[in-house]
């Protein structure tokens, strides 16, 4: 999205609040003269903010959120009520002051692929572009051998490699915690998939399922049928996109954004709603309340790869 | 036929061979974009930024030719100045057109130089490419036309030649060594990450780009004495052998780090470069045809002109070679272990092999270079060719 979109978008969500063209533009202003000054302070210290802190406000499509009206607590109920009660709370409150987290059971997850399969649905994703695998890991050697199944989404990290050295500024983490790409911006150069230590950013080559596929229209279900989801456009980033004639996100580096246009409408990711064993939670991590912000205190709660110093957002517990 | 006769010829038979035969691989490129490629998302960069970092470092090479001959007053050099800032250009538009290819928006790029994110080493690489290519250009404009004034008119060129001399020495340093940057500053990539590899990429630019101009200065000497000639190739030919020593001490210093105790830290990956499937990139093409052959020929009694210009052609050429076995095995180590196997695809995998379709590209991207020599030389009054008398 570029930042004249990204500039209409925030200013239709301002006229949608209580907030008039006046005030809107009395803060921007402010907001400018503010960030100048304290600008120079705040890039050394926080360059991976720097996009964000720009074009905060812009990045804020959740004003327009109406919540909706869910059964009413009571014991036992299943886990997906109680984040989707945390998931309304947290849109509630203003961007800046929620940091999602995901915390993921690997006692509970049993390697079917669901969550990889459907993340694959929602957003579209081509053939060699994955937000969601499941790795496969045998531990220990025979007779004592174990196995372990490893959910790997983005971890949106509060430190991300792949922010700074992206020299189109076309990535960056938003006050909420989740790294995006903005592919209209994004040059293809692959360098944020050779930072992530989690190999957790893939390439959209522009690869199709139907590449080398019978082309026999009326005959059988051919090239022209079985090609119609190539041509669905995913939401992501709340806008449509369209794979086609090597428009992006073709040639974009892609990777797992937690559902935004999901969770900004008080829906759960699309991994956490379709995990058949519930190993997979969502939520508000500075939402003391949240389920999220329980589990991750557990002391059987942990991080991939702490020693990198990235601070992922995504918890396991095992 | 005369030396310089032979050359061209040869050069412009290796332009139209490699441009038709690298012709389909860029049309490849154009219709389907990356999808023919060998290279993928766990190995996301592959042979053009290798040929990049190739290309560009012999760039650099050149340039300090020039520094030589306007800043240090080499006698030696003092004629082929403004051949090697043609050789320069030349090389630095083959990278360019390499790192370009290889993007996935490649026209998206050149807002980078008006508008680059600056905490990306490879923002830098595009403001400093850019000033780089207008040096180049702004000091071949002063190189020729000192040729042709007078007097105090000369005087001053020579001054401002002096003075953008100077300015591209600090220069050359940044945007290869920023080169090497890109890659040692990458922490999720032991091999790369350290403070070894920029110096490293500075030495071999030199190394390569140096051997490359003895070669360029043999088959195209200027006018010059048979005794001024000798003393040309003897200078560029010792240049070259201290370089190369230099080059060796610094890889022996690598080799040995990192296999010593080859049961940690990147051990495995010096054990695929020496004894894996493409042993043979770093024994046959990178230590014997551009390390020991060259210096067999750097080093003999005779000091001739020619052995000095093939030893150059040599390491020049096969300098490519130590760049894949830069570039490739850094990219080879899984980040978590088993993720190749969690979601199956051919661009999802950690091997890696140029295809056909990437070298076409490559040998077409070669053809481009010399072909912009090749016709810079013709165009520009670059210097009489002992040819031309």
């Amino acid at each position: 999205m570029s930042k004249e979109e990204l500039s209409k978008v925030s200013e239709n969500l301002t006229l949608e609040t209580d907030e008039s063209r006046r005030d809107f533009l009395d803060k921007f202003t402010k907001g400018i003269f503010g960030g100048l000054v304290a600008g120079g302070v705040v890039s050394a210290l926080a360059p991976v903010q720097a996009k964000a802190n720009k074009d905060g406000s812009n990045l804020n499509f959740s004003t327009a959120f109406e919540p909706f009206v869910l059964p009413p607590e009571h014991p036992g109920e299943d886990a997906i009520l109680r984040m989707m009660r945390d998931l309304q709370r947290a849109l509630k409150k203003p961007i800046e002051q929620r940091h999602w987290n995901m915390v993921i059971d690997l006692r509970k997850c049993v390697g079917c692929d669901a969550c990889s399969v459907s993340c694959a649905a929602e957003n579209k994703l081509p053939p060699g572009v994955i937000y969601r695998p499941v790795i496969q890991q045998e531990i220990g050697s025979y007779p004592n051998v174990g196995h372990v199944t490893l959910p790997r989404p983005c971890m949106q990290c509060d430190e991300p490699p792949c922010v700074p050295v992206c020299p189109a500024e076309a990535t960056w983490k938003r006050p909420d915690g989740i790294v995006i790409v903005d592919y209209d911006q994004c040059i293809g150069c692959r360098y944020c998939l050779n930072a992530c230590p989690y190999d957790a950013r893939t390439f959209d080559f522009g690869v199709e399922y139907i590449d080398g596929a019978a082309d026999a229209p009326k005959v059988f279900l051919g090239k022209d049928k079985a090609g119609k989801y190539e041509t669905e456009a995913s939401f992501e980033y709340a806008k449509e996109w369209k794979r086609e004639d090597d428009k992006s996100p073709i040639g974009n580096a892609r990777k797992c954004h937690f559902c935004i246009p999901r969770i900004e409408k008080g829906m759960l990711p699309e991994c956490v709603v379709t995990c058949i064993g519930r190993a997979t939670y969502f939520g508000d991590g500075s939402d003391p309340d949240s389920l999220v912000a329980e589990l991750i205190a557990l002391p059987n709660a942990f991080r991939l790869k702490e020693e990198v110093g990235t601070h992922p957002s995504v918890y396991y517990i095992k | 036929m005369t030396r310089e006769k032979m050359g061209n010829i040869l050069v412009w038979i290796l332009i139209i061979g490699f441009g038709v035969w690298g012709l389909p691989g860029i049309m490849d490129r154009f219709a389907n974009g990356h999808i023919n490629t060998a290279y993928g998302s766990y190995i996301p960069w592959g042979l053009w930024i290798s040929a990049y970092i190739w290309l560009i470092g012999l760039s650099a090479g050149a340039l300090m030719i020039s520094v030589m001959t306007y800043v240090f007053n080499v006698e030696a050099v003092k004629k082929v100045g403004k051949m090697a800032f043609l050789v320069a250009i030349a090389t630095l538009v083959g990278a360019m057109i390499s790192v370009g290819l290889d993007l996935g928006h490649p026209l998206r790029a050149f807002s980078l130089i008006l508008d680059p994110n600056l905490h990306s080493m490879m923002g830098w690489m595009a403001v400093l490419y850019s000033a780089y290519f207008v040096t180049l250009c702004v000091e071949l404009y002063f190189a020729i036309k000192k040729e042709q004034a007078r007097g105090e008119k000369q005087k001053s060129i020579k001054k401002i030649l002096t003075v953008l001399g100077i300015w591209s020495i600090p220069l050359a340093f940044a945007f290869h060594g920023g080169v090497g940057g890109v890659f040692a500053n990458v922490v999720a990539k032991p091999f790369w990450h350290g403070p070894m590899l920029p110096v490293v990429f500075l030495a071999g630019a030199f190394l390569s780009g140096g051997a490359l101009f003895a070669t360029v200065a043999y088959i195209w000497r200027p006018s010059q004495s048979k005794d001024e000639f000798i003393k040309m190739m003897v200078f560029l030919g010792k240049t070259t052998l201290a370089l190369l020593i230099l080059d060796e001490i610094l890889e022996l210093s690598e080799v040995y780090v990192g296999t010593f105790y080859s049961a940690y830290g990147e051990g495995h990956l010096w054990q695929q470069i020496l004894f894996g499937q493409y042993w043979y990139t770093f024994w046959i093409v990178h230590l014997l045809i551009g390390v020991l052959v060259p210096l067999f020929l750097l080093t003999a009694k005779s000091k001739s002109p020619g052995a000095i210009a093939l030893a150059g052609l040599l390491i020049a050429g096969s300098f490519l070679a130590v760049r894949l076995n830069i570039v490739i095995p850094g990219m080879l180590d899984p980040e978590i272990k088993g993720i190749a196997s969690a979601w199956v695809h051919s661009k999802l995998t950690f091997s890696y092999l140029p295809s056909m379709m990437e070298w076409q590209v490559l040998f077409f991207i070669v053809a481009v270079v010399m072909a912009v020599f090749m016709i810079g030389k013709k165009v520009l009054p670059i210097y009489q060719t002992a040819g031309d008398e």
